[in-house]
């Protein structure tokens, strides 16, 4: 125990003060919180859409986005957006302005739209003019009656359905799944970073040759458990240290309107962290002590990043559907469920006896893939050359 | 102090590995003291692989105190026999670089360092003096005598017979993995076949050889060399040669260790 704790203080001191360590962390947070606040500080202004108009019947359909914008804003709390419209005597000349950009929309008679070219994804001003040309239609059929016609606009400015969801409060708004997406990425990169981290380091300790000297003293048990201990506790930290960042900055700023600091998402997404870290970090200790140079560490490590990017994947469609049976299944494979579990939970898509089966099975599946990777490693670590083969290394691993 | 010797390949390397549980025997066990060895035991030995490890960013100093503290020793300890012997071995003044920057001369001390910073009971040392200038061979010629002199057990292998002849008590000679001879090196030159004899006389002069002509191997100028076997009788040839009056040089001598070794493994 004590030469295990040697081994993770070594880890500690010499990675937690070394460049490499304090560059990538202070570059991890300023990146988040470049991401949180860069768009907070561009974002506020309104925007400004110019419109051409050839012909009659342009104007309503403006005026009704115009409407639409104003109700928008007054929600939100923010400048509404500006529509300028330039009129046209003749086709020709509206798409002229259009080629060369002065307007981004060119309304034809009220009845069509030309824009300059179909983007990937639609162009945000003619979904609202879209709409806005559905309600002045309505508004026009219905003039007979003034006081339906006046309140069309306000009916269809508003989502007439409201959306409950069956797993409770708190789970049916879009927040949620945004920390469910934001942590995913974050615990995916995470366990990346640091099983590759573990990786290199284990290559590096095999290069330098000087695995034989503290094989002489210490238990490959000890080597392994020491270094996915110290970085698995140093990557923590750098974890925690930039979720706390981002976290402070989202309250600060209000860029996104957070449910109240979440405690149970957090340290669920912290609970899985460690199961998710321990689980990559022991097969990639175990690939690294089957290479003696750094260059081939990547190749021996290339199953384990696909098993990482298939969970990663998945945990997509589980995003989109929680309560799915892939969602279901991979909740219980030990290489995806650190990926899945954490979104489903924070979608309230997984019942307590769900998650608790999760954290048994992965825990179980730790011990198993420690004994494992130490087996591999004890084999691995003194065999210099070229690529030891997996057999090889597990038959004098004992 | 004990020489491992043997030429490569006989499994010098693997033999020492398996005292530190480096690489288990297919048959027989290591012992120290009697009993096998185990763990335990390890913390009180001090090992230096042929190849040498250490971390190349880690500072000196910080280097030997963790190696120091593997060894079961706290880190006051650790830190101060990590300092006396960077003190001993004339790197005090880089004990704060990082290892990586010191010459390959500098590194091979410090990886010595690593070995002896628990004041082991047994050295383990593989081929220490490869690779080092005289100055950094009589360094740790003395240093490890020292410790020989304290009580600590050395084994170390060297192809540089003539130093294992000079500071050795003991050698092993092994080859393709079976022991070949082993004792004391004066007990093992003694029990050669064959001894070593220079004659020199003065000009225009030469010994009568009455029948020793042919264990002559070699002559230069005045000088003749011979290899006579042991038990052969020099008391006549010696008083020959100085029935003339003028011998310059009279050498009888047991082969050299290399010799020895040389033949030993044939």
């Amino acid at each position: 125990m004590t030469n295990l704790w040697l081994v993770t203080r070594r880890e500690l001191r010499e990675r937690g003060r070394s460049k490499g360590f304090i560059i990538s962390s202070v570059l991890t947070v300023a990146i988040l919180l470049g991401i949180i606040l860069i768009p907070q500080a561009l974002g506020g202004d309104a925007a400004t859409f110019e419109i051409g108009a050839v012909g009659e019947g342009n104007e309503q359909i403006v005026e009704a986005a115009r409407q639409f914008e104003a109700g928008l804003a007054a929600d939100e709390e923010t400048e509404p957006d500006i529509f300028e419209v330039t009129e046209f005597s003749t086709a020709q000349e509206g798409e002229d302005f259009l080629r060369r950009g002065d307007i981004e929309v060119l309304l034809i008679d009220g009845s069509s739209a030309v824009i300059a070219q179909q983007g990937f994804g639609g162009n945000e001003l003619v979904e609202r003019l879209q709409r806005a040309a559905g309600a002045s239609r309505l508004q026009a059929l219905m003039a007979e009656n003034e006081q339906v016609a006046s309140e069309v606009v306000e009916v269809l400015s508003n989502d007439p359905l409201e959306v409950r969801s069956l797993s409770g409060p708190g789970s049916d708004n879009a927040e949620s799944s945004v920390i469910a997406y934001a942590g995913l990425v974050l615990l995916y990169i995470a366990i990346l970073t640091y099983g590759n981290t573990v990786l290199t380091g284990v290559t590096e300790e095999k290069n330098n040759r000087v695995v034989e000297v503290l094989l002489a003293t210490l238990q490959p048990w000890q080597m392994l458990g020491g270094k996915v201990l110290g970085i698995g506790i140093l990557g923590l930290a750098q974890f925690a240290l930039t979720m706390a960042a981002a976290f402070a900055a989202i309250r600060i700023t209000g860029a996104v309107s957070l449910p109240a600091f979440d405690l149970e998402t957090v340290g669920v997404l912290v609970l899985w962290f460690l199961i998710g870290f321990a689980i990559y970090a022991a097969l990639y200790a175990a690939a690294g002590s089957l290479t003696s140079r750094t260059e081939d560490a990547q190749s021996a490590a290339l199953p384990m990043t696909m098993l990482a990017v298939v969970g990663f994947f998945v945990s997509f469609s589980v995003l989109d559907d929680p309560a799915s049976l892939v969602a279901r299944i991979t909740t219980f494979i030990p290489f995806t469920a650190a990926f899945v579990v954490p979104i489903r939970n924070s979608l309230g898509a997984i019942s307590w006896a769900e998650h608790a089966l999760a954290v048994v099975v992965a825990v179980g599946a730790i011990v198993l893939l420690v004994l494992l990777a130490a087996r591999i490693y004890a084999g691995g670590l003194l065999r210099f050359g070229g690529r030891v083969r997996i057999k090889e290394a597990w038959r004098t691993g004992d | 102090m004990l020489g491992f010797l043997g030429p490569n390949g006989a499994g010098k390397t693997t033999a020492m590995r398996t005292v530190f549980g480096l690489v288990n025997p297919d048959r027989g066990t290591v012992t120290w003291n009697g009993r096998e060895i185990g763990p335990e035991e390890r913390m009180r030995f001090g090992y230096m692989p042929e190849s040498r490890g250490l971390y190349p960013k880690m500072k000196v100093a910080d280097q030997l105190t963790y190696f120091g503290r593997l060894h079961g020793m706290d880190s006051r300890e650790a830190a101060k026999a990590a300092n006396e012997l960077l003190n001993r071995l004339g790197l005090a003044d880089r004990a704060l670089d990082q290892t990586e920057k010191l010459s390959h001369g500098n590194q091979q001390r410090v990886q010595l360092a690593a070995a002896l910073v628990n004041e082991p009971e047994l050295l383990v040392l593989d081929e220490p003096f490869s690779g080092l200038d005289p100055i950094g061979v009589s360094t740790l010629a003395e240093v490890l005598a020292e410790r020989a002199e304290r009580g600590a057990a050395v084994i170390f292998s060297s192809h540089q017979l003539d130093l294992v002849e000079d500071l050795c008590e003991d050698v092993v000679i092994i080859r393709q993995g079976q022991v070949v001879q082993t004792g004391a090196v004066e007990k093992i030159k003694d029990a050669s076949p064959v001894r070593h004899l220079e004659i020199e006389l003065a000009d225009g002069l030469a010994p009568g050889l009455d029948g020793l002509e042919e264990f002559v191997s070699a002559r230069e100028g005045n000088r003749i060399y011979l290899q006579v076997p042991a038990d052969l009788d020099v008391r006549p040839l010696m008083s020959g040669a100085l029935a003339t009056g003028s011998v310059r040089r009279f050498v009888y001598t047991t082969p050299s260790l290399s010799e020895i070794f040389l033949q030993a493994v044939k």
